[in-house]
């Protein structure tokens, strides 16, 4: 049993799209300042879960507790509760400006000053963004998008970040500063952050603890460096077949 | 010449009369992909209401169009509730709302009807002439309809591109599940949209009563609208803007010069003619930008 309460805790979640089962008795969760990793391959059930917890999805049965309370049922009050989520494939507002998509961000927050401190704080981390911050935020790259994405979500000072595969679509070098910045909020601010991936070793290797989703079942979980070790775990998620 | 500039200044002030229409239709387009068919009886409903605010109750026209005003923003924003936010909740397909909004559309005007009966009344307000400029002749009226036509319009603008919540709803006609990530509420931006559609369709349902006549079906008029916002490109507003001020002026200069027993026609006319050359409207964009 962990010492502290759970900020994030699932419990036996099933989730359907109509009559199918996307995710199977799911239970997992979240202690403050740990960074978890949800892996799992193609349509094994990662960006559901996430949308459920983020409350665009309903689920069928189970519980979601949040800071020890049942998750609201509108996404805009889970925002307000504290969790942000990074969706998958970005989802920039490619009309508007990099400046008018972080302020999108702060939508939840009416202090203007600290939003304006909590802007500067973003483009410190992803000092790109602020060479950019009039461009039409379709006008970036792929890793300037992603840098957006995550940018725009601290920007409603979440307690709990979720990535939804956030290295997908982008050239080895930008994972590489995307997950520096993920591990420097974590361990610089103590952001509790979750995160799903189809990359195994990146994640496991920047995780606290993982879970190993599969059709829509978590079939292991662990710490990071015993998944990354498991033999079934490199076999099918790290392509490592043999010792 | 003189014959020319007066018709147009009396085509700019029903330009402006559908701008207001037309950006009624976008609005709700931007954001929920469907066309809005109840919105032309919002139109017949706030006239009506200034209507007897000012026969029935004799209270001053100002004062009639701002309770006009606050009823259409009460039925709009009554009908999206009603009509449209299970659907929506749902994600219905939008033949549905449309379907719905059509059903909106009868109820409003059959209760017009029942309640006030359908012939044709004038507008009970006060002629207050013409001021000329020059040679040319300018019906007071039309000034003020188009003053504050555009003086809507204005806010508008400066509520949507200068305001957190028209960023908002910016960011929702953009992508609605992703600006429910940034913690924005749906239902609240829905209401926004619908209360705008409310003053949009009142204020123009007061002018346009006051030109022509007040009766349930005159809403029929927002065929001109939806002209006007397919000529300009369907779901912008500025497109819409455009749209309708080019329809307005054609319109009038077609019932001046050549007869009003064609003006219809020459609308449909022109655009058979602008989607030959411009499939998407004079300023429409096949992207995802729209406000
Ligand atoms: N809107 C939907 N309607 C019906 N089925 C869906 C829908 N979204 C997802 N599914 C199904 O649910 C299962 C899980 O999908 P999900 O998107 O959660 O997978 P994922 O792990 O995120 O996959 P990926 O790595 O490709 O993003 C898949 O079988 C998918 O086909
Ligand atoms: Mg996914």
């Amino acid at each position: 049993m962990p010492a502290t309460t759970p900020m994030l805790e699932v419990n036996n979640l099933y989730v359907h799209y109509g009559g199918i089962c996307a995710l199977h008795q799911v239970s997992l969760h979240v202690d403050p300042s740990e960074i978890i990793a949800v892996i799992g391959a193609n349509g094994a059930g990662k960006s559901t879960l996430m949308k459920t917890i983020a409350a665009v999805k309903d689920f069928t049965s189970g519980s979601i507790q949040f800071m020890g309370m049942p998750l609201k049922k509108d996404p805009y009050k889970v925002v307000m509760d504290g969790i942000t989520l990074v969706p998958e494939g970005r989802r920039i507002f490619a009309p508007l400006s990099v400046r008018e998509n972080l302020l999108l961000g702060a939508y939840t927050r009416s202090d203007r000053q600290e939003v304006a401190q909590t802007m500067e704080e973003v483009l410190e981390l992803f000092p790109r963004l602020r060479e950019r911050l009039h461009q039409r935020g379709g006008t970036l790259s792929g890793g300037e998008q992603q840098m957006l994405a995550v940018g725009r979500a601290l920007m409603s000072r979440p307690k709990l970040l979720m990535l939804d595969e956030p290295s997908l679509g982008l050239a080895p070098i930008i994972i590489d500063t995307m997950f520096e910045a993920i591990t420097r909020l974590n361990q610089q601010m103590g952001l509790t952050i979750l995160l799903v991936e189809q990359n195994a070793s990146l994640a496991l290797e920047l995780c606290h603890r993982a879970y190993v989703l599969k059709t829509g079942h978590i079939t292991m979980e662990g710490n990071g460096r015993e998944l990354l070790e498991d033999e079934r775990v490199r076999s099918s998620y790290l392509g490592i077949t043999g010792g | 010449m003189d014959l020319f500039l007066q018709q147009v200044v009396s085509g700019i002030s029903i330009g402006a009369i559908y701008s207001l229409l037309a950006v009624g239709y976008a609005l709700v387009y931007s954001v929920y992909n469907f066309t809005n068919w109840a919105f032309d009886a919002f139109m017949a409903f706030g006239a009506f209401m200034a209507f007897y605010a000012i026969s029935s109750f004799f209270l001053p026209f100002w004062v009639a169009a701002i309770i006009s005003i606050l009823l259409a923003i009460g039925m709009a924003v009554s009908t999206e509730k009603l009509a449209y936010r299970s659907l929506r909740l749902r994600k219905a397909p939008r033949l549905f709302m449309m379907i719905s909004a059509m059903g909106a559309n009868l109820a409003i005007v059959n209760l017009l009807n029942l309640f006030f009966g359908g012939q044709f009344r004038r507008f009970p307000v006060e002629n207050i002439g013409t001021f000329s400029m020059g040679q040319v002749s300018v019906g007071r009226m039309d000034v003020l309809a188009g003053i504050i036509s555009f003086g809507v319009l204005g806010l508008l603008w400066v509520f949507l591109y200068r305001t957190k919540p028209g960023l908002g709803i910016r960011a929702s006609s953009i992508d609605i599940l992703t600006a429910s990530l940034m913690g924005i509420n749906n239902d609240a931006v829905a209401f926004i949209i619908f209360a705008v559609t409310g003053v949009l369709s009142s204020v123009a349902g007061i002018f346009y009563g006051i030109k022509y006549a007040v009766y349930p079906t005159m809403g029929i008029v927002t065929i001109k609208a939806m002209i006007a916002s397919i000529v300009g490109g369907l779901g912008s507003l500025p497109a819409a803007v455009v749209g309708s001020m080019l329809l307005g002026i054609l319109e009038t200069l077609v019932a001046g010069y050549i007869s009003s027993t064609y003006r219809d026609l020459f609308s449909f006319l022109f655009l058979v003619i602008i989607l030959l050359f411009f499939p998407n409207g004079l300023m429409g964009k096949s992207s995802d930008e729209k406000l």
